[in-house]
């Protein structure tokens, strides 16, 4: 009685991204599992899709490569057409119209896009699996998201852009502050989501451009 | 307005399964428009829920399809960003074509028709198409379903019955711009307050002969506290035993 | 939707040091439907014992009046009030009575022990015991959560909880926890009640919640 093969596994894994003023923090766990399998504890989930633009991707990883590789392909294409770079907010677009394009058969992929705005300013856009977006000024996606959502509710927390007189809704974080957040998020999630562990990867952008730095979690 | 009705055309099999899985983010909602003698009051609540999980309260669930018109989302929310967009670039190639803007008929109608031919595929939509053109204000309601309905009142999605309740209380064809505005913001705070799938921050928006402005956007956590100020004191008073 | 999630919930209990706090929403709901803005969730068993009951309600009322009953005849026969321990135990035999047909609750039981100590644990609808003791216990935890907003809360409680806090900061760490943890959850919130039981003093408080 074997069950129905399916084109989808999970492959869990937890991503957090922060956009402050002049700067963008993603960041994603870098481990790989299947059930209660771990298939690897050193898998990067954040991939850069252009010079200020960085994709953290949790669900499952082969769809998530394959939308990795799709938007590099366009993005190359972009680059001959108009020889540039594509900017984030374009970016956050074409990753909306590419998810939406396979509507009836989705990318099993849980995105957040982070990266700078034209003005410089950091921006998170967050999706879902079929391409709603929404640019906001922090999220969190993947296994561990339930977990991490209201710690940065609470230490985060910024008027709803929706608000009308409009209220300054930029966290109001410095970048170590910032990157200081995740690391406690990330070791908090770690502790309960058995999907989250080994590392975290954590990527900042700023006007200087991008920088990695990677800090080990709990690895049971 | 959330049905997903039975009848798919496909067989449902494992991936598919899995597939319409990963859309729940259709979310439940609280949207509402009345056209009144000033024109169309279009209002919304922000929250979308993922089963009982809330994973966004900042959702933009009234959607800016040209100055002159206004569309709300309910359902699933990537195939209302979508088709509101393309609805978006259809008017703006009808405006091209024919040195004219399009009207709230036509538009409602060129989503109601692309609705209607994904019909049974798994679309989950119900919108309102809200505007102003050459023959005055308009209001339509379409659905994934196929359905579209011209109408001076409407409501959609989880939030709905309690939103009708307010509604239809205190709807009068001849109120002012404000009179209106407060109803809807009252209709959705109160469908905030006793529905679990609705809250966040209530958006007013008003269509006049000259496009929609925004009139207001409020948090009904403090709406709740403005509008009953009383029962909070008594609340709020500390009990302490022992 | 799961039975437990059918009327929404959301408990928390915290250690602090010689005190603990036990921490509820205020909603009953049918569903998405909000139906009342002031229920009780957690239930006075003696001045030093509380139980949180989350999930059904219908069966919590009815589990904790059975609760209520064999702790009077205890107290009858013994002359005493239970140990939390104790109760902890009668607890979990009560609904493993229930084994094939469950009371749908999960409770958050929290109390001060004969040495005043604190003492929280939390099980499963058939009683299995998840013991968390701080003071002697090797394998101690520090909160225990229930009901619907639960992941939200181990999230919450896992970044906000810090060992040996003091009455008031034990009271502001479980009203933060409590409160970022509803606003996420669309079964639970509409308000907060909170209890925090010293050695010498029992303070309840009403909190102010968003009420969507």
């Amino acid at each position: 009685m074997g069950s129905r093969w399916s084109p989808y596994d999970n492959n869990g894994g937890t991503c957090v991204a922060i956009a402050g003023s002049d700067y963008c923090v993603i960041a994603a766990d870098t481990r790989m599992s299947t059930g209660y399998s771990i298939l690897t504890r050193d898998y990067s989930k954040i991939c850069k899709l252009a010079d200020k633009a960085v994709m953290a991707s949790s669900g499952f990883q082969a769809d998530v490569r394959a939308l990795q590789k799709n938007l590099a392909a366009k993005h190359l294409t972009y680059q001959h057409q108009h020889n540039k770079q594509m900017s984030c907010p374009a970016m956050a677009h074409l990753l909306s119209n590419t998810l939406y394009y396979k509507r009836f058969f989705p990318y099993y992929s849980f995105n957040v896009l982070g990266g700078l705005d034209n003005e410089g300013k950091g921006c998170v856009y967050t999706y879902d699996a079929v391409g709603s977006y929404e640019r906001v000024g922090y999220s969190t996606q993947g296994s561990g998201s339930s977990l991490i959502m209201p710690v940065l509710d609470n230490q985060l927390k910024s008027p709803s852009p929706l608000l009308l007189p409009a209220k300054d809704a930029v966290t109001p974080l410095s970048e170590s502050d910032a990157v200081d957040l995740v690391k406690d998020v990330f070791a908090s999630a770690t502790e309960r989501d058995i999907y989250t562990g080994d590392a975290v990867e954590i990527v900042v952008i700023n006007a200087g451009g991008i920088r990695r730095e990677s800090i080990d979690l709990r690895k049971d | 307005m959330t049905i997903f009705v039975g009848g798919f055309v496909f067989q449902f099999d494992g991936f598919q399964k899995k597939a319409a899985e990963t859309m729940k983010h259709a979310h439940g909602t609280t949207t509402l428009a009345f056209i009144f003698k000033e024109g169309v009051i279009v209002a919304a609540d922000s929250r979308a829920s993922m089963g009982g999980y809330i994973s966004s309260q900042s959702v933009k669930k009234i959607i800016e399809i040209n100055p002159y018109m206004l569309g709300t989302m309910a359902g699933g929310a990537a195939d209302c960003q979508f088709w509101h967009r393309n609805l978006g670039i259809k008017c703006r190639l009808h405006e091209l074509a024919n040195k004219r803007r399009i009207s709230v008929t036509g538009a409602s109608k060129l989503l109601a028709n692309i609705l209607y031919s994904y019909r049974g595929m798994g679309l989950s939509i119900g919108t309102m198409i809200a505007g102003w053109d050459e023959t005055g204000p308009g209001l339509y309601y379409v659905d994934s379903e196929g359905g579209r309905l011209k109408g001076k009142r409407f409501s959609v999605g989880s939030g709905s019955p309690y939103a009708y309740g307010v509604l239809d209380d205190g709807y009068r064809f001849d109120m002012s711009v404000e009179e209106a505005a407060e109803l809807a913001r009252r209709a959705i705070y109160h469908a905030t307050f006793r529905d679990g799938a609705s809250g966040g921050v209530a958006s007013v928006y008003y269509v006049g002969p000259d496009g929609w402005k925004k009139l207001s956007g409020d948090d009904v956590g403090e709406l709740h506290y403005k509008y009953y100020p009383a029962v909070v004191e008594q609340e709020m008073a500390e009990v302490t035993i022992a | 939707m799961s039975i437990f999630e059918y009327n929404g919930s959301a408990i928390v209990a915290m250690v602090g040091k010689n005190c603990f706090a036990i921490a509820s929403d205020r909603r009953l709901g049918v569903q998405l439907q909000t139906v009342a803005t002031d229920f009780q969730r957690i239930y006075k068993i003696h001045d030093k014992l509380y139980i949180g009951l989350a999930g059904l309600a219908t069966d919590a009322q009815t589990l904790h009046q059975r609760l209520v009953f064999r702790h009077n005849l205890y107290q009858l026969r013994e002359e005493r009030n239970m140990k939390p321990e104790t109760f902890a135990s009668l607890v979990s035999a009560v609904l493993y009575e229930k084994r094939f047909g469950p009371y749908f609750c999960q409770p958050v039981i929290a109390g001060l022990g004969e040495k005043d100590e604190p003492f929280i644990c939390t099980m499963d609808s058939i009683g299995a015991n998840e013991n968390a003791n701080v003071i002697g216990i090797e394998l101690a935890k520090d909160f225990v959560v229930g009901g619907t907003a639960s992941e939200s809360l181990y999230g919450a409680c896992e970044s906000m909880y810090k060992p040996n806090m003091e009455p008031d900061e034990l009271f502001e760490t479980i009203s933060q926890a409590l409160l970022a943890s509803v606003d996420r959850d669309c079964l639970s919130g509409w308000g907060g009640h909170v209890i925090v039981v010293t050695p010498t003093e029992v303070t309840e408080r009403k909190l102010k919640g968003r009420m969507d």
